[in-house]
């Protein structure tokens, strides 16, 4: 990496990943954080979020490395590092399930994300409003803009816990930031306010990969998207290239979709 | 102080009454706040008090009385705490049914070991010789004290245990105890979360097998048996797991209930309460986990109130 553009990227090599006999991935060789924002594209089963979890290390490889690069930095073996220690390295990822801590409030779930490990100890002395003066601009900030009228109820309905996994990911500043399917079950409203927040933190040196079946989604924010069919990579090229690519047409967009 | 109004065996129900809820306090940031199932709670009070009677009474101690036992209970203390650090971390990897399992291991070994270390422990006969860390002349004073000293230091606990659910660190313990993988996902290591709570939670039991220790002046096997798990338990859950007031409530209704209520104060024939007032207890307090599990899980007082709580904390939002 040289130049303005140094971005931090995941370098896949040789992964492997087999579930009962069945290889799910199995990619030789993949960098992600070349351009902003990248989508990854494939038919369900393709081993799309399988990848991600082995990126992040949720789910142990059979073979291969996953490394960071960040430029300045040394590089990390991630699928070295314990899950735990990822956020803390700058690679986070939303998950795909709609998922939250139950009887956690909103902004219980914006200030544990933002919490220093020191202020949790068992007699850390610090009251929790010392972590939220620390930190009240950017949670008001994006629970503001993703239009959550009382941050101290509990998020009840889908699409308010999957915007809320996507501001506890804001709020960690990633590096890396792997979104699973961002926008599923959110409004058209929302799923713009998603795109503008992905172009805003790319814009500041985020790298973004995004999981979306939302093709929409895929075309406009992405600078490159990575197909992939049976747990391999078979391409990455720019939106437009893929988007006419035969064999992306046959197996996954369906004829007439160009 | 003119205590004669004051019945001996009612300042030691009180006893009871005051060292369970401490214990349920206790299991509350366990099993309400972090999920953790421990089953092996007498236990880490048995270790607790054996560690305290052992080095109160086999070690020759060149200080007086008070010094004597704050030593002894910081020591009953540390290998509690120590204790719950090495069974929070080889539970750590463990579903609730072998964290469960794992406990009530523990709690075995404790008792085998208090009856097969002899030349420690005194085994099955038992080591008396421990004593109050004052004197003050008659014993029933020394034992209203005691009370008292040990109320303050369940106080404490519940000082402690209400100000952990306004922190950042109770705020972790409910994420790591509802969706570990996503509080991992935030950068969060829920095992050291869990070992800390661990740590400080077995060794405050210590202490309390320990003050149990002075108050009952004897290291007995028989008060190792599994009671003081189901009374902690069976409170806590009567009383509601996931607030700080659950254990108080549950242990007004169940240990208070039988061991100052009935037996002090409703006409019973004479002899069941030697014998078939424990017996039925355990088996009410037994009768009480399952019918609440069954009818109402959340306990009488119900589930965590936290945007009530966040509310009060930060209204200002």
């Amino acid at each position: 990496m040289t130049g303005e553009d140094l971005r931090p990227q995941i370098l896949v090599r040789d992964v492997t990943k087999s579930f009962s006999g069945r290889v799910v991935v199995d990619v030789d060789e993949l960098v992600l954080g070349d351009v902003p924002v990248e989508g990854l594209l494939g038919p369900n089963g393709a081993g799309k979020t399988t990848l991600m979890r082995l990126i992040m290390h949720s789910i142990p490889l059979d073979g291969g490395r996953v490394t960071l690069s960040r430029p300045g930095q040394r590089d990390v073996v991630l699928s070295a590092t314990r899950t735990s220690q990822m956020a803390g390295l700058g690679v986070v990822k939303s998950t795909q399930v709609i998922t939250d801590f139950e009887h956690l409030t909103i902004l219980d779930s914006a200030l544990l994300a933002v919490t220093e490990a020191r202020y949790e100890r068992p007699f850390a002395a610090a009251a929790d409003r010392t972590v939220r003066k620390r930190h009240e601009d950017e949670i008001r900030h994006w629970l503001d803009y993703f239009g959550f009228d009382d941050p101290l109820a509990v998020a009840l309905s889908g699409g308010d816990k999957k915007l809320l996994d996507i501001v506890r990911c804001l709020l960690l500043q990633p590096a890396v930031l792997l979104l699973d399917e961002p926008t599923a079950g959110l409004s058209e409203d929302h799923t713009e306010r998603v795109k503008s927040a992905v172009r805003e933190l790319a814009g500041k040196g985020t790298s973004v990969v995004i999981v979306e079946h939302d093709l929409d989604v895929i075309w406009d924010l992405c600078d490159e998207v990575i197909f992939m069919a049976e747990g391999k990579v078979l391409l990455k090229d720019n939106p437009a290239t893929i988007r006419a690519n035969p064999t992306v047409v046959e197996s996954y967009l369906g004829a007439g979709s160009a | 102080m003119n205590l004669d109004w004051l019945d001996a065996f009612l300042i030691f129900g009180a006893f009871k009454v005051i060292e369970i809820m401490g214990l349920g306090l206790l299991v509350h940031l366990q099993l309400g706040l972090t999920r953790v199932a421990n089953f092996g709670v007498v236990g880490f009070w048995g270790l607790g008090l054996y560690a305290f009677g052992v080095a109160y009474l086999k070690v020759d101690w060149p200080f007086g009385d008070v010094y004597q036992f704050l030593i002894c209970a910081a020591i009953a203390t540390i290998v509690a705490a120590a204790a719950g650090l090495v069974v929070g971390w080889l539970i750590s990897d463990l579903d609730d049914d072998g964290t469960l399992v794992g406990t009530l291991g523990f709690a075995t070994i404790v008792v085998i070991l208090a009856t097969t270390q002899q030349g420690l422990t005194g085994g099955a006969l038992g080591l008396g010789g421990l004593g109050f860390p004052y004197d003050f002349g008659r014993v029933k004073t020394h034992e209203f004290t005691w009370l008292l000293i040990t109320t303050a230091v369940v106080v404490l606990i519940f000082v402690y245990a209400w100000r952990v659910h306004r922190t950042p660190h109770g705020r972790l313990l409910i994420a790591v105890g509802a969706n570990e993988a996503l509080a991992r996902s935030l950068g969060k290591s829920a095992t050291a979360a869990r070992l800390r709570m661990m740590m400080v939670t077995s060794g405050a039991m210590g202490l309390l097998g320990a003050m149990h220790g002075v108050m009952v002046r004897s290291l007995e096997i028989n008060s190792l048996d599994v009671s003081v798990t189901l009374a902690a338990l069976a409170a806590l859950i009567l009383g509601g797991t996931a607030r700080v007031f659950g254990a108080v409530v549950g242990v007004l209704l169940t240990v208070a209930l039988f061991d100052i209520v009935i037996q002090f104060y409703i006409p019973i024939p004479d002899g069941w309460n030697t014998q078939a007032l424990p017996v039925a207890r355990e088996a009410v307090f037994g009768a009480a986990i399952v019918l609440m599990l069954i009818f109402r899980p959340q306990g009488l007082l119900g589930q965590m109130r936290r945007p009530a709580l966040m509310r009060r904390l930060h209204g200002d939002w």
